[in-house]
């Protein structure tokens, strides 16, 4: 009898040790599905680095202009388009001129051109007089891809039609009223590189560095670690970090929005996504605590 | 319940699945969608490397007799194609040389200023590192400056070899570890939180794109 129950009392502690890793995908997926279907209300709070950038664009000189650079490739979408679409709305609906290009791969061109479209449709699909309209190469241009990144990224501290002669679209971009006024990092108030990888890094090395460029960056969660320390040197004005990031950025733009008199209840995928990954953050924590309990249990057991 | 019509969101829909179902184990859905991946991810790049790099900089000026220096530059990087025949292979040497070269000479002095000197710069505790700005008040980023600057001694005093860690240098050393263990710490709770929303941009896309069950 006695063997019987030490075995049965050790068995359960060892059954969760070895349980199928499947069962874990289950309840992950649950996890996340659940508050999707019902969400719950979580307000972001914007933490310092995302703060900075947000003011930095909110109040940089009406003549200098947002540069987004979008990096990032579908499998980080998730985390870093919900930054493109909230840093154009901020960039539009504040009149800013916006330049957006990219670097890193050719694969981010479409991800670029979407999150253009839907952003300057939500604001043509309500204009009422040209003020409220956004006209591509007069309100933004998009320069599209070139190679290779250093030369670009040089070349646009002397003149961008050089490094672009065309547009995205195929217009000659020294045709484009915009380019008038967005001739080289001049004419930038900031460039905000939005990546799945280290090109915020490259921006900082030829953009900063030897042009004395303001560079902001939105990078995934996985990256965060490696790029506080350019935040804390003042290499990067502002950090957005993974979708928490991005829900903060949509949040003080939609605040903004407001304020400007913009009351459109636009999707927010940043935000909308805080319940599922607050749900998701609880259960892995539980799996944690419950998983070295176990670990702790079994190991004294055997000794 | 508002399901897609459009006939894409269902083929990204399916793909999606298939991928999932190598969570289960690996089957041949998933090898499907995997070879798929990569072959339209090629097949993409090299179609855009064509139309949008090789036509417009080098065949279309070319083809009309101007700037006709490119086509001794487009020899140069012909010969990375030397790779695939033995007897002239080395010969690869040149456009990879030529391409380090340009990438170091450019990339070397920026990096030394940019991710050395002004990372250094960053770490020494000043009378402005006390300032209140956005980020908090000064007495806060005063005392974070502080840790900044011990954990930088205390971690590369770690990884000195030069000498036994033994005196003066065990204890350093030892609060060393701490800090790397704080940043692998940071590292894996932001990679979970990394994992997590790119599964959550999924169910978004499933739950909401293509089933219509999200607002």
């Amino acid at each position: 009898m006695t063997p019987q129950t030490g075995r049965e009392k050790r068995g359960f502690w060892d059954r969760l040790l070895l349980v199928d890793r499947r069962w874990l995908y289950v309840v992950i997926w649950l996890v996340v599905m659940v508050p999707m279907l019902f969400p719950f209300d979580i307000k972001p709070e914007a933490m310092p680095p995302v703060r900075k950038l947000f003011e930095y664009i909110d109040s940089m000189p009406e003549d200098k202009s947002l540069v987004i650079s979008v990096d990032y490739t579908p499998d980080t979408r998730p985390e870093l388009h919900p930054m493109a679409i909230a840093a154009l709305r901020h960039g539009f609906a504040t009149k800013r001129r916006v330049g957006v290009l990219c670097l890193n791969t050719v694969m981010s061109l479409g991800l670029a051109e979407g999150a253009l479209r839907q952003v300057s449709e939500e604001f043509n699909s309500r204009a009422t007089t040209r003020e409220d309209s956004i006209i591509n190469g007069e309100d933004y241009v998009f320069w599209g891809w070139s190679y290779p990144i250093i030369t670009v990224l040089l070349g646009m501290g002397e003149r961008i039609t050089r490094v672009f002669p065309v547009d995205y679209y195929g217009h000659r971009t020294e045709s484009l009223p915009i380019m008038a006024s967005l001739k080289n990092y001049d004419d930038m108030g900031i460039v905000v590189c939005i990546a799945g990888s280290s090109i915020p890094l490259s921006w900082v090395n030829y953009a900063h560095t030897q042009f004395g460029c303001q560079i902001g960056c939105g990078i995934t969660a996985v990256s965060a670690a490696d790029f506080y320390p350019y935040l804390n040197s003042g290499q990067f004005t502002g950090m957005l970090a993974g979708m928490k990031g991005a829900a903060e950025y949509e949040e003080l733009v939609s605040e903004k929005m407001v304020e400007l008199g913009y009351e459109w209840d636009l999707p927010r995928k940043g935000t909308e996504a805080m319940s599922s990954q607050t749900a998701a953050h609880l259960a892995i924590m539980a799996f944690l605590i419950i998983g070295n309990i176990a670990f702790f249990i079994t190991r004294r057991r055997k000794q | 319940m508002n399901v897609a019509a459009d006939p894409w969101v269902w083929v990204a829909a399916i793909l999606t699945l298939a991928v999932f179902s190598f969570l289960y184990r690996e089957n041949p859905f998933y090898r499907f969608a995997e070879h798929l991946f990569v072959g339209v991810s090629n097949g993409y790049a090299i179609t855009f490397y064509f139309h949008r790099i090789l036509m417009p900089y080098l065949i279309e000026p070319v083809s009309h007799g101007r700037d006709l220096w490119l086509i001794a530059i487009a020899m140069v990087g012909m010969l990375y194609f030397t790779r695939f025949i033995p007897k002239v292979s080395w010969l690869v040497r040149i456009p990879i040389a030529v391409v380090l070269g340009y990438s170091s000479g450019a990339y070397i002095p920026r990096a030394i200023d940019a991710q050395i000197l002004q990372q250094l710069r960053a770490t020494i505790v000043t009378r402005s590192s006390f300032a209140t700005t956005l980020a908090g008040p000064g007495w806060q980023l005063g005392v974070w400056s502080i840790i900044i600057a011990l954990g930088v001694i205390a971690t590369v005093t770690y990884f000195f070899f030069s000498a036994e860690q033994k005196g003066i240098l065990k204890p350093i050393s030892r609060i060393g570890i701490i800090f790397i263990m704080v940043g692998f710490g940071a590292s894996f709770g932001y990679t979970v939180m990394a994992r997590i929303s790119l599964f959550i941009g999924r169910l978004q896309f499933l739950l909401g794109d293509w089933l219509g069950l999200l607002r």
